[in-house]
């Protein structure tokens, strides 16, 4: 028969392990060694500012990909941010995947929040509703139902109601009754309010 | 209180049964969390489980063991539920249709590939994890007896878990009727010996060429000794993950795989949720993401 048993490769190269030379095999011409090299950098504290470099120019998305799990891995507030100013980028891809690996990371996003559900930018407000809705920290709630109380946009209020109303319940009852009164005029978030209210109760 | 209990003449004889809301609640998050869907008619099965989830917790009720799940305030709970709510049951020729897949749509494929590409060497192969080998040693079954092109072209199989108990288990190759009850008879009299009490061992040959070893599929350091595989079966094991932790499995994955390779998930799994780098290709027995040949361009 041809099966035949080979037993589990050793790795076909000693992998670079000098920082220095995984930051620069990040800009390599090869996608798979630049992929490669971010994945190598994971527990590299001082590969932190090449890797969040990297995000805003990498054009191939599997590396772009390796580096943001590498970087959600370091689930530390100066990386959240360095993350988080790409919530305003004109590339739509790239924020999706940025409020993916900002969702994956409750304790680097949580000191972040009272920014962002202030930013001026009221994109930037809606991705931060998105991240919460993923998020794994009680803060989300908080932080959402402050967006729900007090943001003016009614898209904004509306992408934090969605995010809401999976943890919701009877005590969130009167907060979107009065978003409700406060967006009377607009039928997608009055439609959003209506259909959310009879579940809070359970 | 989210939660009642029914006076049993609903059919669930007293147990704890979700509100709608509820189960709406619930159905949206485990989806999210695991790719699983329920549909509802398995509204009693899932009713049963939770009420099971939420009186092991401690939580008084539906609302507080959700919110203890879903903000991450009790994050062991997570893997609880999913171990409720999920078969963990493997036995031989689990989900055949993957293999009719593997058989015949992925190899033909991979065989076209190594044509166009004059890559030689043999078809590598790899089960992860492997538990207790009932899955690798259906590949090999399922290759000997039916894939046509075995007696011309080598085919590696690996093997590999986390957990060195059940990879102990799988180099025995010893097996119970539960285990091999879709089986062929035929299949089990040329492959397998009797060895008392309804159990039979796989035979020598097919054990000895399958390569086991103990990894962590998080790991990236440990994952890089897998590498150009041609086909990876991966099933039911990204579910028990967190994000960060499925993202790393599916890099590691994406390392672990030949430009153009084949990776099947679980039938109720789905790498879209996970992460972009994989394509999704539907072949006629259902769903298999391949790496892509060249780079994404984003």
């Amino acid at each position: 028969m041809a099966l035949v048993r080979r037993a589990v490769d050793t790795p076909p190269q000693a992998p670079d392990t000098d920082p220095r030379l995984l930051i620069a095999a990040l800009t390599d011409a090869d996608a798979d060694r630049r992929r490669r090299a971010a994945l190598a950098l994971g527990a590299e504290p001082t590969a932190v500012p090449a890797l969040l470099e990297r995000v805003a120019v990498e054009e191939d998305a599997a590396v772009r990909e390796a580096v943001l799990t590498v970087l959600a891995a370091r689930d530390e507030a100066e990386v959240a941010t360095g993350l988080a100013v790409h919530l305003r980028s004109d590339d739509a891809a790239l924020r999706t995947a940025v409020v993916e690996a900002l969702a994956a990371m409750p304790n680097g996003v949580a000191p972040l929040l009272p920014q962002l559900v202030l930013d001026p930018d009221h994109d930037v407000r809606i991705l931060t509703a998105m991240v919460m809705a993923d998020l794994a920290s009680p803060e989300a709630v908080r932080w959402l139902v402050e967006m729900v109380s007090a943001d003016r946009h009614p898209n904004v209020v509306a992408s934090a109601v969605d995010a809401l109303l999976p943890l919701a319940g009877a005590e969130h009852r009167a907060l979107l009754q009065a978003v409700g009164e406060r967006f009377r005029d607009d039928p997608f978030l009055r439609f959003t309010i209506d259909a959310a209210l009879p579940s809070l109760d359970g | 209180m989210n939660m009642t209990v029914t006076s049993g003449d609903s059919g669930t004889e007293g147990g704890f049964v979700l509100s709608d809301t509820d189960f709406e609640r619930f159905r949206e998050f485990f989806y999210r969390r695991t790719g699983i869907q329920f549909a509802p008619s398995k509204r009693y099965f899932v009713d049963k489980r939770v009420g099971a989830c939420i009186q092991d917790s401690g939580e008084g009720d539906f609302a507080s063991w959700f919110s203890s799940i879903r903000l991450g305030i009790r994050p062991e709970l997570v893997q609880k539920m999913i171990n409720q709510l999920t078969v963990n049951e493997t036995y031989f020729l689990r989900e055949d249709y993957q293999f009719d897949s593997l058989l015949n749509s992925v190899l033909p494929s991979v065989m076209t590939q190594r044509a166009r590409t004059g890559q030689t060497g043999p078809v590598r192969i790899l089960s992860l994890p492997c538990s207790t080998g009932e899955e690798p040693y259906s590949i090999a079954l399922r290759l000997l007896e039916e894939w046509p092109l075995i007696d011309s072209v080598d085919v590696e199989i690996h093997a590999a878990d986390i957990d060195t108990n059940v990879l102990a288990h799988a180099q025995r190759g010893i097996y119970g009727t539960r285990s091999l009850q879709r089986v062929p008879p035929t299949w089990l009299a040329r492959h397998f010996a009797p060895t008392g009490g309804g159990y039979h061992q796989i035979s020598a040959d097919i054990r000895s060429a399958i390569s086991f070893a103990q990894i962590n599929i998080t790991d990236t350091e440990q994952m890089r000794s897998f590498e150009m595989f041609d086909v990876i079966f991966c099933r039911n094991v990204l579910i028990y993950f967190d994000e960060l932790s499925s993202r790393r499995a599916a890099e590691n994955l994406y390392g672990a795989l030949r430009p153009g390779g084949y990776l099947f998930l679980g039938h109720s799994e789905s790498m879209s949720r996970i992460s972009p780098i994989f394509a999704p290709c539907r072949l006629p027995e259902g769903l298999v993401y391949q790496r892509p040949t060249t780079g994404v361009t984003r």
